[in-house]
């Protein structure tokens, strides 16, 4: 099918700024004649600019839009030899299903006769014989829909461009429509330019799917490519679902992850390169542990209709454990009259060092100053504290203006931090200081646990990219007395999901196996998206 | 829900009393002998009969009803245009210009008719403009232009409004849809733009057109007195005459006059809307 000879059009390099947001980054793009082509992406990929700009009510900031061999970015749309499904339809709600559908007729000026004969064979086409003289604003969704698809179709445009059509139908209905629209472009044999974000639609319609993101193509592919041989991390994560590992290739088909080495049919990367890898969860079929590629425990299992979606986790997580000192009420608090201040011990980071301010100091001793009586809260005027750039213990007093203070302690100390290397990670938490009172009035423990633990997690080589931690505890929380309780912080490790019809209990021990065309490997993303 | 309607009771009876009792009055009075109460009265034709046998007031209706459709016409002529570009304009432009357009009514209607007389009388502002341009011209004040300058003025703003309200409701993508199906910018207008501003425009009609031709003051004021429209005559009757009874029946026969014509132009809109 690709050849040079039906190149019908052609994007070079389309750039589109709105404001000062580039929507479009150098788009080039071939479409082929009588192809189901969509653009797939999230809302802001630029998929309807780059429609719009083909329809000719957006105008391109840069690059050339090849029409049958013209440019015809200068073209208004009334002159292009395309027409298109709006979003919303658009019918004009002064006019009948017949007149709505012989618009485009009446303006060429044609015969009354030819109008009829061209609006009844559209009607039949839609499935909506008889129905010429209904209101259009009267009619469902779907019809709406048909009557659109039968106005833009009856000029007999080479390319027909629709714009997320099925968005506003129900579920039942929009899997109809998708027989549907295919049906028609197979009949009446033209090119369809189809906008979406369901990755769903895009698979069942398309002849060729356009994966974009951020203004980009990410991939240009069957539907049976983007699939099975997503480009990247991101079409994989966007079409399909689908286990991404951080790997390396050893050689030609050799990926080395979860510390195995792995035989794959991909080639062509440097050695030692590091890569993307996916397999499809219905790709991994769950065996006994010795028979398996991988081991592991079963974490959770979700029945999802026609199979069980099994998470199996194949490399522990990393756990933190740190000291939560609890003093009495009494002793982080000081009274006078109906003045109440409090105040914590806290730690603090030698590398946190370098930038803080009363605030900070304020924030992490957690100072309060109130008055009993009335409830008020009162502002903490003025920290005073000895507190240098060196490991140590400092003194830190907290000021109300009404003479009022508490004086505690800061221990500078290099933080704990631990490192797993196998899932790149990195968690770090302090020992805390707190008192029954404050754990008894939390509304979220684990949130404030994390909160006054400090404790975070990150990606080793990328210390912007958070990891999700969990928090476990032993003690009673309504009953908490003075004492030094442990509170572990742990990640989750190296997880796979798994689709398969046969169930498998939770914290079972099991052997993971796939072949080795079920692993596709990917050339990492670049840091230029 | 049937506890609620019970609700709107006092607010009927409200309507009731303030609206269709005076009418309900107006009509009564022109049916019935002058120096009638409503006790003791006696039913007639006379009032009617004496409107419709006196060619003068046959002329002044006919004057008035003309008058008021000259009005209307230019009103639309100009008033389209305007809305048109408003509802073409940002939101921020949109807001400017329509709140420019309202700015004038916040004074009274009066005052600014009063101001036409200073601004069209002789060696007044129109005139040395007029004269500037070497348009020939006469007088200015107290004539049937004058009148009309001063109908467009207050009641364009009406036209305006209502016609730029059918048209900022209009969904752009329409327009877009049409130039997808081949329509250059005047087709779009013609049949997509047009069409579904017609409530628009003949509510904007109804607007300009009733007051038009029932008002009083501004032929009073900017046609001295020698313009004399319907509404001064029912003015007279009942002011300066004191014949309740007659202006009544002038005032019913401009009504139902005004009903007809209502009817006619609203039974067009509903053609022209829907082919």
């Amino acid at each position: 099918m690709e050849n040079e000879k039906n190149k019908l059009i052609q994007f070079r390099h389309i750039v589109k700024n709105f404001d000062d947001q580039q929507v479009l980054k150098g788009i080039d793009l071939d479409i082929y004649e009588n192809e189901f082509v969509t653009l797939l992406g999230p809302s802001g990929c630029g998929k309807t600019t780059l429609l719009r700009i083909l329809g000719g009510f957006i105008d391109p900031d840069g690059g050339e839009v090849i029409f049958d061999g013209k440019d015809i970015a200068k073209l208004p749309p009334y002159k292009r030899e395309l027409n298109t499904v709006f979003q919303k339809y658009a019918l004009f709600p002064h006019l009948n299903v017949y007149e709505n559908i012989a618009f485009g007729l009446r303006l060429q000026k044609m015969s009354e006769d030819v109008i009829e004969q061209k609006v009844k064979k559209m009607l039949k086409l839609i499935g909506l014989e008889g129905y010429e003289n209904k209101d259009v604003t009267l009619m469902s969704g779907g019809q709406q829909q048909r009557v659109a698809i039968a106005r833009a179709l009856v000029n007999e445009p080479s390319v027909l461009l629709l714009d997320e059509p099925l968005g506003a139908l129900d579920l039942k209905l929009r899997k109809e429509m998708q027989y549907e629209l295919k049906r028609i472009q197979q009949e009446v044999g033209i090119t369809f330019i189809f906008v979406t974000h369901d990755q769903e639609e895009a698979l069942t319609m398309s002849d060729k799917i356009v994966v974009m993101k951020e203004g980009e193509i990410m991939q240009v592919g069957t539907p049976e490519d983007i699939y099975n041989e997503p480009a990247n991390a991101y079409v994989a994560k966007f079409v399909g679902e689908s286990n991404l590992i951080p790997g390396r290739m050893i050689q030609d088909r050799l990926v080395r992850f979860n510390d195995t080495d792995f035989d794959c049919v991909d080639a062509g990367f440097r050695p030692q390169e590091l890569v993307d890898v996916v397999i499809r969860p219905e790709d991994i079929d769950i065996v006994a542990p010795d028979a398996g590629k991988l081991q592991g425990t079963v974490e959770s299992v979700l029945f999802k209709g026609v199979h069980y979606e099994v998470m199996v986790e194949t490399i522990p997580g990393t756990h933190i454990t740190v000291n939560m000192h609890v003093n009495r009420n009494e002793a982080n608090e000081k009274q006078e009259g109906d003045l109440r201040i409090s105040a914590n011990n806290f730690y603090l980071d030698l590398e946190d060092m370098k930038d803080w301010d009363d605030a900070d100091l304020i924030a992490r001793a957690d100072a309060q100053a109130w008055n009993a009586a009335t409830d008020e809260l009162l502002p903490i005027e003025r920290v005073q504290t000895d507190l240098k750039d060196e490991l140590g213990e400092y003194s830190v007093t907290f000021h109300t203006v009404d003479g009022l203070f508490i004086t505690r302690k800061i221990w500078v100390i290099d933080q704990k931090v631990v490192e797993n290397r196998k899932v790149n990670e990195a968690v770090s938490a302090f020992n805390f200081f707190k008192t029954p009172d404050e754990i008894q009035e939390s509304i979220a423990l684990d949130t404030d646990l994390k909160t006054w633990a400090n404790a975070q997690a990150w990606k080793l080589d990328d210390e912007n990219e958070t990891v999700n931690l969990s928090v476990e505890y032993d003690f009673d929380p309504e009953n908490i007395r003075e004492g030094i309780y442990p509170v572990t912080f742990w990640t989750t490790g190296r997880e796979f999901k798994i689709h398969t019809t046969d169930f498998v209990e939770e914290g079972r021990k099991v052997g993971l196996t796939f072949e080795p065309e079920d692993i596709h490997v990917m050339e990492k993303m670049g840091f230029s998206e | 829900m049937k506890r609620f309607r019970q609700l709107v009771i006092p607010y009927l009876a409200w309507s009731l009393v303030m609206l269709l009792l005076p009418m309900v009055l107006i009509a009564f009075y022109s049916f019935i002998k002058a120096g009638n109460s409503i006790v003791h009265f006696q039913l007639t034709l006379d009032n009617y009969l004496r409107f419709f046998t006196d060619r003068d007031f046959l002329i002044i209706l006919w004057r008035s009803l003309a008058i008021a459709l000259k009005t209307t016409g230019i009103c639309l002529l100009l008033g389209y245009p305007i809305a048109y570009v408003i509802s073409r304009s940002s939101e921020k432009v949109q807001q400017r210009l329509i709140l420019a357009i309202t700015l004038p009514m916040w004074i009274n209607m009066l005052v600014r008719t009063y101001a036409w007389i200073g601004l069209l009388s002789a060696g007044g502002p129109v005139e040395w403009v007029l004269n500037l341009l070497h348009i020939p011209h006469g007088e200015l004040l107290y004539t049937e232009t004058a009148v009309l300058i001063g109908m467009v003025y207050n009641f364009l703003p009406f036209m305006i409004l209502q016609i730029q309200t059918s048209l900022a409701k209009m969904d752009r993508s329409l327009l877009e849809a049409a130039s997808d199906l081949g329509a250059n910018g005047w087709q779009a207008f013609r049949k997509v733009t047009l069409p579904l501003s017609l409530p628009g425009v003949v509510s904007g009609i109804t607007l300009v057109f009733l007051p038009a031709v029932s008002a009083f003051f501004i032929p009073k004021l900017l046609g001295g007195g020698q313009y004399f429209l319907i509404g001064n005559v029912i003015e007279n009757q009942f002011i300066t005459v004191g014949e309740w009874n007659f202006g009544s029946a002038i005032s019913m026969i401009m009504a139902v006059l005004m009903m007809l014509l209502m009817m006619l132009v609203r039974r067009l809109d509903a053609r022209g809307g829907r082919k």
